[in-house]
Parts: structure tokens; C-alpha cells; sequence
């Protein structure tokens, strides 16, 4: 048999067959479920409707979007031994470790069961129930119960903060779950379809995908990015900051991917917002930006332009009023809804992911010492 | 770009040093040894030496091992807590995967390291043992420093020692279970690897990938079928009444494997030896589930799995069958922080592509327009 090549990191790789949305890199596309761009999306569509889109392949109309509304309202609410766990853990515990633990939690079960889209819902609206009290927990705060009579960015809210947020910071944290909730085989999403390939449930799906989000490689770029921002400070300190990073060969958080080749479409739309939502910190972040941008430019003039929606996002994120500690556990908020859809379509066609390796190792056949010859 | 190739079969996604799954000639090496020399010889504090450093340790290299396994077996407060939160009911894996990221908390995002992967390795035991007597009622067993990993496992789980032949048993089902090339849940755990994310994060994965019946979820599923099938002498007609219905005959088959798995056979003999009653239908199963298989398929090969006579081991030991999955788990933790310590001496995110098969691009109806 014919030995195949290594691609470290499955680089160029195609690993499944998707409609739940495509990363077109080439033209700065990001196309969601029934052929929709981001950008058009983002405009008309609420999270509901867009989860709705990945879960069925089609946006709802008002009747179908009432009873998504209704049944993620009442799916809020942890169980007893999901908030008896989240009691036991400390309450300065990472959030994104919070989130792992009691979505597992939340899951546990007296037997396996197949993923349904009844829990996909389900794991979609508790979500920001575990966030938001991780998040009050870190305050000294008592977690607060979900509200069932208002929308999904709306609750986040109001459950983090016990009162509910104004128009514009419930809008802005909607279209970030819009444009964060799906993209392509990355490498959580990917994780969830390794999980459910074997015919695991959904909980270990997106446990196993949570995981994967928590790595800085990943999801944890959002808050490096905004830390890379406090550390720059105001916008005269970019140039010298950048330029002395640069030279010490750390990388900019917030910029390049490996799949655009143009400006990600997803980070457009955040710049955009982030100038209303953090007027004082778009001006650092934008002079960031073009100074980032040139010095990436210079280093490596054929590599195209490349921010990317971590950075923006992390902006955007600050005007909503959600700290740095959290970001990663917003991203999860939104991707959940990438990740069911994703296991669940893959039920359709199931077949245990299980590539192959190459032996680096010793050549096999000698025979172990015992240990009173090592 | 590539063309797609289902479930990434023959594609190469690591290159490692840890094992090698030598499907053609139907060898199981670790780190050049072939599984066949060390399964009953060493013990699973050796393999993990040898899977973790690359070398079988020296007499004092796996007294310091022991002892540092043996030191971590507590779980945090927290953990502890956590595993008595959960309904006494709960599937002993979703106990695990739940108890597991709760005791790898305190690490945060420390970068893997061996200290670490002997610290998670040692709690797998505790966690499922303190669950075991917690739905029988009983309080959890100190772990003993002055046992080994399994005769310690035996012991938390049912309160006294086992008798040599059992921990050598179970000893030999955690070496032979340790590592197994690029399986779903140990090339999950390198995916999360990729990502820089912490041990526990990859180990909850691994944990979530291995509960599939596809994966390390059979051997429970192996002992359902036995139990419907009865007597060695309702084999041949259960099974060729169950074919028809299209049922699947659970312990065969692999995607690897072209001849008889090594490990399979070895747990045969143990099989044989402890758990004469399930030999006698199981071999009978085996026998007539391989004639059919191959009327069916005379080209495949053999193709009894290692969950098949793994469940009459576990069995023998006194495991429950919901414990046999979470048990090879704590076999497999060797083999899984050791695939991800080595994906991150030399990583790369592991981020694929995928074949978009949507629609082509067009507007959004508004809400109000939908109808």
C-alpha cells in the first residue's frame, strides 16, 4: 500500500462534506446553511433564526421562530445536580472550565442516547445560564435564574448583570452570535465530529468541542487580543509596542488565518460596530490595526491582509460591557449552535473518523530487558 | 485542496513514536516493543514509563513512578464534591468525563507535561471506584500508597485486596488497552492538543470520543448480546435469526486489523483461564459469528476486536459492564497524554477543511417577508 504524504495539520485536508456553512477564503466569504453571506445575514437575522438556519437548512418563519423562542426560553434552567456541581467548584475557576465541568454535568445521563435536535436546543439555551454564573460567581455574587421572557443575547444579560441591557448592547451581542456561530471544519467544530463519529452523545460532542475552543490557539485568541490592546494602552503607544514585539518575533494576536485570503468578512462587520460600541477603544484598536498591518506587510510582503475576528471581535465584545475573562465563553455561546448542527448532520452519513499515522519510533521486534538488566 | 476521503481513512494526520498498529502482519508495537512481550511481563506503571519517556524504566526510575502515581490518587475537594453531585445513576462515563475536567482545574492552561499526565493517569481509579461504592451505598476506599495501579484500583472499588491472579488480570488488560495508533479518541485528544489547550481539556474529549459504541463503548454492548444469546447452544440460531434483521455482531470488526488482533488473543487465554462459564458461550459466539461473517464476506479477514474477550476479563475481575468502558479508559490515559505530549513537542493547530455541498449563495428573506 502506498504510504500517504503528511500534511501536519491536516492542512488542505478535507475531512467532511458540510452544508452547515463553507469558508470560501479565496473571495473573503462566509457562507451559512441555504447559501446565505454573513454579511446579508447579519443584517436581518437575530441568533435565534440563525441557529434555526444551521439546525434545519432553512431560516423560520415567525411561527417556527415563537416556538424555537419558547422552547429555548424554558430549556434555561440548569439541573439540580448541574447547579449542585457548579457550587463545588471554586469560584475564581477559569470560566471556560466552568463551562466544560457543568455542561458535562448538565448532560450526564443514566444512558447513551443518539444527539437529537430537541438537545441541541437544549444545550444551546443553558449555555449562557453557566457563563453568566461563572461570571457573578467571580464577582462574590449569588448566579441569578434565567428570564424566559426575553431573547437569547437579552437573557445573557440580564443574567450576568440583574438588569437588562440597553437596545444597543443586547444588538451588538446579538450580531456577534450571529457571525461567531458557525465556520467551517475549524478545529472545535472538528473535534465534535471526531466525538460523534464514534456514536457518542451530543453532551460529549460539545464538551469535547469546549475543550478544544479553550486552546489560545483557538478561541482563546479573542482575549489576547484585547490584552494585547491594554497593554498598548492608547493609540501614539502602538507603533513603538508593535514594533518591539515584532522584534522579539512574538506574534500579533488578532491577526492571520490560515483559510482567508482577503479581509475576513465576519471582522468587517465587528470594526464597523466596534467604532459605536467602544468609541475610546476603537481608536487604539484601529491604529493598531494599520500599524500591525504595515509591519506584517513589511515581513512579509506576498502574505495578504490579515485581521482577523478575534481582534475585532474583542473590541466589540468590551462595548457590550463582557470582560476579557469571558470572551472565550462568549465565543462557546455562539458556537454551540455550529457545533450541534454540525453533529448532527454528520449523523446522516456516520462513519468513524479514524485517520492514520506514520512510525516515527524504534524499529519494532526488540525484545524487552527485564528490569534487573535496565 | 484535496479530495474527501470518509472518516480520514488512510490519511495521515501524525507522525509519533508511541505505537505502531502493524495491521498487515497483525503486530501491536509501543515504542518498538511488540505487545505480545510485554503484556504479561511488565507492569502498567512500566508501560506508562515506556509510553511517556520513550524507554522502559530502570528499578529506581519505576520506584519514583509508583510512588508518584501512588501520591496523586486523591481527588481535589472539588472533584469530590462533583462526583457526589451527580445522580448515583449516571453513566459511569459521563461521571468520569465530568469528575476528570473538574480535577484537572487547578492546572489551568499549564502546557502538558509528564508530571501532569501522571497526576490525571493516577485519579482515573479513584474517580470510578468512589462512584462504584457510591451507588452501592458505601463510602469511598482510601486510595493505598503501597499498592500497585490495578491491585489499588481493585482494592478502592470493593473495600479489600483481590487475589494475585485477579490484579495480574487486570494489570494485563491495562497494558495490552494502553495505547492503539490513531483512534478516534486519542487523535481527539491530539486535536485539542493542537489548539494549546490544557491536559484535562484533551483527556474530557478523549473521555467523550471513547464512550461511542464505535469506540470503547462494545465491550458493554458485546456483554448485552451475550446475555440475549443465552447458551453456547442458542448461538447458531440467534445469530442467523439476528442477521436477518441486519443486527450487528458486537466484538468484530476493525479498521486496521487484517489478521487476528494480538491483543484479542491474549485475552482469549485470560478468558480461558478466569472466566470459563463466558468462554464457553463466547467462544461459541466467536466461532459461529465468523462463519457467518465470512459467508457473508469471504474476503474480509478475521476480525474478533479486542472488545470481545476484553469483556469476559472485566467480567472476571467483578467489574459491572457500565464500568467497562470508563475502565479501558483508564487504561488508555497513558496513551492519550502521551499522544499529547508528544503533539505538543512539534504541534500545529490540526484545523481540515471541508467540502461546502449547500446551496450557492443568495439573499436572506426578512422575518416579516417569511410568511
Amino acid at each position: 500500500m502506498e504510504v500517504p504524504e503528511f500534511s501536519p495539520g491536516l492542512e488542505g485536508v478535507v475531512a467532511a462534506e458540510t452544508a452547515v456553512s463553507e469558508v470560501d477564503g479565496a473571495n473573503g466569504r462566509l457562507i451559512y446553511s441555504g447559501g446565505y453571506l454573513i454579511e446579508d445575514l447579519a443584517k436581518v437575522a437575530s441568533f435565534e433564526e440563525t441557529a434555526y438556519l444551521l439546525w434545519n437548512g432553512a431560516l423560520p418563519d415567525k411561527q417556527q421562530l415563537e416556538t424555537l423562542r419558547r422552547q429555548m426560553a424554558v430549556a434555561r434552567r440548569l439541573k439540580d445536580s448541574a447547579r449542585d456541581a457548579l457550587k463545588c467548584l471554586e469560584a475564581d475557576t477559569d470560566p471556560m472550565d466552568v463551562l466544560r465541568t457543568i455542561v458535562s454535568a448538565q448532560g450526564a445521563a443514566k444512558a447513551i442516547t443518539k444527539p437529537t435536535l430537541d438537545e441541541a436546543i437544549a444545550l444551546t439555551a443553558v449555555v449562557p445560564t453557566i457563563v453568566a454564573a461563572a461570571y457573578r460567581r467571580r464577582q462574590g455574587t449569588e448566579p441569578l435564574e434565567p428570564r424566559e421572557d426575553v431573547g437569547h443575547a437579552a437573557n445573557l444579560l440580564w443574567m450576568m448583570e440583574g438588569r437588562e441591557g440597553s437596545p444597543e448592547r443586547v444588538h451588538w451581542l446579538d450580531t456577534y452570535l450571529v457571525l461567531l456561530a458557525d465556520h467551517g471544519l475549524n478545529a472545535s467544530t472538528f473535534t465534535a465530529r471526531v466525538i460523534a463519529s464514534t456514536g457518542s452523545d451530543l453532551t460529549s460532542c460539545v464538551v469535547g468541542a469546549i475543550a478544544a475552543l479553550k486552546g489560545p490557539a483557538h478561541g482563546g485568541a479573542t482575549y489576547a487580543a484585547r490584552s494585547m490592546l491594554d497593554k498598548i494602552g492608547t493609540a501614539d503607544n502602538a507603533e513603538k509596542w508593535l514594533r518591539e514585539q515584532h522584534a522579539q518575533h512574538a506574534r500579533f494576536p488578532g491577526f492571520g488565518h490560515r483559510v482567508y485570503r482577503t479581509y475576513d468578512p465576519r471582522a468587517k462587520i465587528l470594526r464597523e460596530m466596534a467604532r459605536e460600541a467602544a468609541p475610546e477603544l476603537y481608536k487604539t484598536a484601529e491604529h493598531t490595526e494599520e500599524i500591525a498591518l504595515q509591519i506584517l506587510h513589511e515581513a512579509h510582503p506576498d502574505r495578504p491582509n490579515a485581521t482577523n475576528v478575534d481582534f475585532w471581535a474583542s473590541v466589540v465584545l468590551t462595548g457590550v460591557g463582557i470582560p476579557k475573562e469571558l470572551f472565550t465563553c462568549l465565543f462557546a455561546t455562539s458556537r454551540v449552535a455550529g457545533w450541534t448542527a454540525h453533529v448532527l448532520e454528520s449523523l446522516a452519513d456516520l462513519r468513524l473518523i479514524r485517520p492514520a499515522s506514520v512510525w516515527k519510533g524504534p524499529q519494532p521486534g526488540s525484545k524487552p530487558l527485564p528490569i534487573a538488566s535496565r | 485542496m484535496s479530495q474527501y476521503v470518509p472518516g480520514l481513512e488512510g490519511i495521515v494526520a501524525a507522525q509519533t513514536a508511541i505505537s505502531l498498529v502493524d495491521g498487515a502482519n497483525g503486530r501491536l508495537v509501543y515504542r518498538g516493543y511488540v505487545i505480545a512481550d510485554l503484556a504479561e511481563q511488565m507492569s502498567f506503571e512500566e508501560v506508562a514509563h515506556l509510553l511517556w519517556y520513550g524507554r522502559l524504566p530502570t528499578r529506581a526510575e519505576l520506584d519514583a513512578l509508583t510512588l508518584e502515581l501512588a501520591g496523586s490518587r486523591a481527588l481535589t475537594p472539588a472533584a469530590m464534591t462533583t462526583l457526589e453531585a451527580l445522580p448515583k445513576d449516571t453513566d459511569p462515563m459521563d461521571v468520569l468525563r465530568s469528575v476528570v475536567s473538574v480535577q484537572g482545574i487547578e492546572h489551568r492552561l499549564e502546557k502538558p507535561t509528564i508530571p501532569l499526565a501522571v497526576h490525571a493517569t493516577a485519579s482515573f481509579p479513584t474517580i470510578l471506584a468512589s462512584f462504584h461504592r457510591r451507588g452501592q451505598g458505601l463510602p469511598p476506599v482510601k486510595p493505598r500508597a503501597d499498592l500497585a495501579h490495578a491491585a489499588n484500583y481493585l482494592y478502592m472499588l470493593n473495600g479489600k485486596e483481590s487475589s494475585p491472579e485477579l490484579v495480574r488480570a487486570l494489570n494485563t488488560y491495562l497494558v495490552l488497552l494502553a495505547d492503539h495508533g490513531m483512534n478516534a479518541s486519542t487523535f481527539t485528544a491530539r486535536v485539542i492538543a493542537s489548539t494549546d489547550s490544557d491536559l484535562a481539556s484533551c483527556l474530557v474529549g478523549a473521555i467523550g470520543a471513547l464512550k461511542g459504541p464505535a469506540h470503547g463503548g462494545a465491550p458493554s454492548q458485546v456483554m448485552d448480546q451475550l446475555e440475549q444469546i443465552g447458551a453456547p447452544e442458542n448461538a447458531e440460531h440467534w445469530m442467523r435469526e439476528a442477521r436477518t434483521r441486519k443486527v450487528r455482531f458486537m466484538g468484530f470488526g476493525h479498521r486496521v486489523y487484517r489478521t487476528y488482533d494480538p491483543r484479542a488473543r491474549i485475552l482469549k487465554a485470560m478468558c480461558e483461564r478466569l472466566n470459563p462459564t463466558f468462554y464457553a458461550l463466547a467462544s461459541k459466539v466467536e466461532e459461529t459469528a465468523l462463519a457467518i461473517l465470512h459467508e457473508e464476506h469471504p474476503e474480509r479477514p478475521q476480525a474478533t476486536n479486542v472488545e470481545f474477550y476484553s469483556a469476559g476479563v472485566l467480567q472476571a475481575i467483578g467489574l459491572p459492564k457500565e464500568f467497562f468502558p470508563p475502565t479501558f479508559a483508564v487504561s488508555r490515559a497513558a496513551g492519550w497524554t502521551a499522544h499529547v505530549l508528544e503533539q505538543v513537542a512539534n504541534n500545529r493547530l490540526i484545523r481540515p477543511q471541508s467540502e461546502y455541498i449547500g446551496p450557492e449563495p443568495r439573499k436572506p428573506v426578512p422575518l416579516a417577508e417569511r410568511g
